[in-house]
């Protein structure tokens, strides 16, 4: 038989272990759509790095090459250095006070019963409300002619509260809005880690008369950490280029308070019309949301494999 | 329906070599059993038959025909996963259903409601046809696997461990189904098992399979009375055979042979004609549990051991007695009284013992080869039951 | 009598104990009380706003008489109207585009094994976490030069960069729990890979598909920053509209409630549905939920 096809096969020798091109392709054909339109996307990314030694702008008529330039004017600008300060304490507060809180809602939330099931259905509302359009009911709720909260705070004693219209609450008044929208994530991710825990360890303690902070510290934190992590990462990447609810909010105002790299360079972009000035600020931005990233999924990785036992 | 070859067949995964240069001829309408430990390619082995695993060196083929480059779908083979896999959006009836409503084997409505209705009383799941699979017990899906295999005929059938997750009974009756319907349906079947009384009972010619390759092609009855190595000793008989180290030697033109620590026998003429061809004068006795005789009065010439266990498994008792050091299982009555350390008399029936060199663990020869391979036996249990 | 006295502590330990958890299950219930009144009073109280006149927005709280006026001038023949359908067409194009380029990207990424296989999966979740400003500003001088700008082509492509890797990466997770050999029997059953997959998997994927769907076209409805700066007249979407109720000279307290009310009521509909699988969906996958 194989002598048979050999002879047939004289101009054209069949190969019968090789995989036949059609099936070993098929991967490819079925994998390149999407990624055709993503990498579309990814194009203005790589001419993103090229404009950014330009002085590219809407104004001008002719782009000229102005080497490192913009990036030493960025670097030696004391606008950059409030931006990033702004953007890490606004990541830090909102990534902080929102794991801190999100944990302690979901180890409340942690027997199941009718009540708390209502519940935890009810708190992933606001997480499904645009983040602009949260801005918009809070800055109605803030308002101090028709806002609620004035006339609580009234109540307290308390008049004229300014919100987001002084430089020293418009941080306060942004974390809050913030934690407002996103807090419910961190408490459906701690849940699910909770959920998932396993129980014959839990027994186990219990039968050894373990304490109950020993068990926490020992068995809950490890075994959700993995979760934490997860929720860490989405919340600390998105904080730390949040542009939507501070530019719904205030612009970025009042003064340059609120002024974080995303707004920053937005301004710079757009309303100053200089996106050559405004890409290093985007390109260090992305620097730092991709290593923290990195490091991150790093250590959720190792700490998955440590809670599934394989080390 | 069709003659199943492999040429040659090497699977390898990344580091791991599943089969390796494996060649096989199953003949139309065999019932082919691959047996072998976990982890000795005989899955890989079906499902390079099947198509779904491509081999990386070697031919297959069906009725001559080479299906290397064939998609599985045009094969004509039907399997039984090891794991059902099931359709588990599928009530069962449908899962039954699904081969015959493809564009290859479409069939119409009715007949397809006949064809299922027969099978699903055969395996006993004609009350679950609404249930998903998820719903069923392992059992339960194991049967609806074999129904969804059997409901049309294809070249061959392949079948991975079928009857694994049957409780005994209906293992025992199940096979006999499988039996009786492969004569019937006159189609090839190719079965992987680990279970050697499944294997015996099946066969008409089995394949040991470990580490990817053949250790021994033939019938039943040639791998339980001429194993080709210890390792194919080791695998078919309950208990395991016991392996003894002895020696031969000639004194006056008749062979002996030694073991446990100077016990000695004479070997007839046969045994003794292969032996002294044998590559060394090492050997390695393989004694079957049933072939020992045990008493615990004294007899002469009987060996003297001390009972060391003593494992009842329902209708008779393993017992395991230790002589000059090596531990020998062997097969009493199921009202056997033996205390522990207690003296016991053995005498081996020599003639059915197992000649093996040791430094290979080859099978060298035994006695009277032709005679107990040309034996009937009344049943298919044949020794493994004993 | 030290049996009695032993008794006695017993029974006050125990007493002792429930009520330590009687104020224990008081304490937990007041903290998710509160918790929920920060949660959904907002909600809550923009909803009762859209039903106030003007007059009675400044000294009423919850006692009032309804007025649908609000609800009239907002959405009847409205700027706002036209952008909750345009809103409607490009989230929903995202999401249509995104099932059918990256369902079989997902499955790909889940099933075969090929060269790079992981990064390319990692690559596709990184766009989650590129910063939007920086993948709009370049987008947004190409769109202009070839025509895109303002454009529903434009911005439903864009939007990809929200949908696609969360679609692909969740869906890629439903995939990679079906057992290969469920393909290979079906293989073996005479089924072309078109069918199986039409068949066999799709169904299977089904929950995560719906979940993912929903979940994309929440996200893309929400989107803020690009429609922001890659629209402009023709195509207005309602996160954009609606802040600029807020801008306005006089402002309509009112209007400004129903257009968020009627921008968040879509959402927690679909939210409810997808109960189930937020949490895998909200994690790309990374949790199963």
């Amino acid at each position: 038989m194989s002598k048979l096809n050999k002879r047939s096969g004289a101009n054209k020798e069949i190969n019968y272990n090789e995989v036949p091109a059609a099936i070993r392709r098929r991967p490819y054909y079925v994998v390149l759509p999407g990624l055709i339109i993503l990498i579309g996307i990814l194009i203005p990314f790589v001419t993103a790095i090229a404009l950014s030694f330009t002085n590219y702008s809407f104004k001008l008529p002719t782009t000229k090459f102005v080497f490192l330039k913009n990036w030493i004017n960025m670097f030696s600008s004391k606008d950059f250095y409030h931006a990033l300060g702004v953007t890490l304490r606004y990541a830090i507060y909102c990534t902080g006070v929102q794991m801190i809180l999100g944990t302690i809602v979901a180890f409340l939330l942690k027997n199941d019963n009718p009540f708390n099931r209502v519940l935890k259905v009810l708190f992933t509302f606001p997480l499904m409300v645009a983040p602009a359009i949260a801005v918009l009911v809070w800055q109605l709720m803030t308002s101090n002619s028709v806002g609620v909260l004035e006339k609580l705070l009234n109540l307290l004693g308390v008049y004229n509260f300014p919100w987001a219209s002084s430089n020293k609450t418009a941080m306060f008044t942004v974390v809050l809005i913030d934690t407002w929208v996103n807090m419910p994530f961190v408490i459906l991710l701690v849940q699910a880690g909770i959920q998932s825990l396993p129980k014959s360890p839990f027994e186990a303690a219990q039968v050894d008369g373990a304490s109950a902070w020993f068990t926490l510290k020992t068995l809950t934190f490890p075994l959700l950490k993995p979760f934490m992590y997860i929720a860490l990462l989405f919340r600390l990447m998105a904080s730390l280029q949040e542009f939507g609810i501070i530019f719904a909010l205030t612009k970025g105002g009042p003064g340059n308070t609120l002024m974080n790299i995303s707004l920053t360079s937005y301004i710079t972009g757009f309303t100053y019309q200089t996106l050559g000035k405004a890409l290093p600020y985007l390109l260090v931005l992305w620097f730092i949301v991709n290593i923290s990233a990195k490091f991150i999924v790093k250590r959720q990785r190792k700490l998955t494999m440590q809670a599934a036992g394989r080390e | 329906m069709a003659r199943i070859q492999l040429e040659g067949v090497t699977r390898r995964y990344d580091r791991t070599t599943a089969i390796n240069k494996l060649s096989l001829d199953v003949m139309d309408n065999e019932f082919f059993v691959l047996f072998g430990p976990a982890g000795a390619g005989k899955t890989t082995t079906l499902k390079c038959i099947a198509g779904s695993e491509f081999p990386q060196e070697g031919l297959v083929k069906i009725d001559g025909k080479i299906v290397n480059l064939v998609e599985p779908s045009d094969r004509n083979v039907s399997m039984v996963f090891e794991n059902y896999a099931l359709y588990p959006h599928l009530s069962v009836y449908d899962n039954i259903a699904f081969p015959l409503r493809s564009k290859l084997y479409r069939k119409s409505e009715a007949e397809i409601k006949a064809a299922i209705d027969k099978i699903a009383k055969l395996m006993r799941i004609d009350m679950l046809y609404e249930r998903k699979p998820s719903q069923l017990s392992n059992g339960q899906r194991q049967r609806v696997a074999i129904g969804r295999c059997l409901v049309r005929t294809p070249n061959v059938f392949l079948m991975d461990e079928p009857l694994a997750h049957l409780d005994a009974k209906l293992k025992h009756t199940m096979r006999t189904e499988l039996k009786e319907m492969q004569s019937a349906f006159n189609t090839t079947t190719i079965y992987v098992t680990h279970d050697y009384m499944e294997a015996m009972s099946l066969a008409d010619r089995i394949a040991v399979l470990d580490k990817g390759e053949i250790r021994q092609l033939g019938t039943a009855k040639e791998m339980y009375y001429t194993p080709a190595s210890e390792f194919v000793a080791k695998l078919f008989g309950e208990p395991e055979i016991n392996i003894l180290p002895g020696s031969y030697s000639v004194e006056d033109g008749q062979g002996w042979v030694s073991l446990l620590d100077g016990v000695r026998y004479p070997v007839p003429a046969d045994v003794a004609a292969a032996l002294a061809d044998a590559p060394s004068r090492e050997l390695d006795v393989g004694l079957r549990g049933n072939d020992i005789a045990f008493s615990f009065e004294k007899a002469d010439g009987w060996i003297p051991g001390t009972v060391y266990a003593n494992e009842p498994i329902g209708n008779k008792v393993i017992m395991t007695v230790s002589v000059a050091g090596n531990h020998l299982r062997l097969v009493a009555p199921n009202d056997t009284q033996a205390r522990m350390d207690s003296t016991v008399y053995i005498q081996p029936n020599y003639n059915n013992a197992l000649y093996f060199d040791r430094a290979s663990e080859k099978f060298i020869t035994r006695h009277d080869i032709e005679g107990v391979l040309s034996y009937h036996h009344g049943s298919k249990g044949k020794g493994g039951n004993a | 009598m030290s049996q009695t006295t032993d008794f006695k502590k017993a029974q006050s330990a125990a007493s002792q104990r429930k009520s330590l958890q009687r104020l224990g299950f008081i304490g937990r219930n007041l903290a998710l009380i509160c918790f929920a009144t920060f949660a959904l009073f907002p909600i809550i109280w923009m909803i009762t706003c859209t039903f106030k006149s003007d007059a009675e927005m400044y000294n009423t709280v919850f006692r009032f008489t309804p007025t649908l006026n609000n609800y009239k001038e907002v959405l009847v023949g409205t700027d706002y109207f036209k952008a909750f359908f345009q809103n409607l067409i490009v989230a929903g194009g995202a999401v249509l585009v995104t099932m059918i380029a990256g369902v079989p990207a997902a499955y790909g990424l889940a099933r075969y094994n090929f060269k790079n296989k992981e990064d390319i999966a990692f690559q596709i979740l990184s766009f989650k976490f590129a910063p939007e400003i920086l993948v709009i500003l370049p987008v947004f001088l190409i769109f202009q030069k070839i025509g895109l700008y303002d454009t529903y082509f434009g911005l439903i492509w864009v939007y990809q960069l929200i949908t696609m890797p969360l679609v692909i990466w969740v869906v890629r997770g439903y995939f990679e729990d079906i057992s290969v050999e469920i393909e290979q029997a079906a293989q073996l059953d005479g089924y072309r890979w078109y069918e199986i997959f039409l068949k066999v998997l799709l169904p299977l994927v089904k929950p995560g598909l719906v979940a993912s769907g929903l979940l994309a076209f929440i996200y893309a409805w929400n989107s803020f920053t690009f429609p922001l700066i890659l629209s402009g007249f023709k195509i207005q979407t309602i996160t954009i509209t609606s802040l600029r109720y807020i801008a306005s000279d006089s402002v309509h307290y009112g209007q400004v409630a129903v257009a968020a009310t009627v921008a968040i009521i879509p959402e927690i509909i679909a939210c409810l549905f997808i109960q189930k699988h937020l949490v895998r969906g909200l994690s790309f996958g990374a949790v199963k939920g």
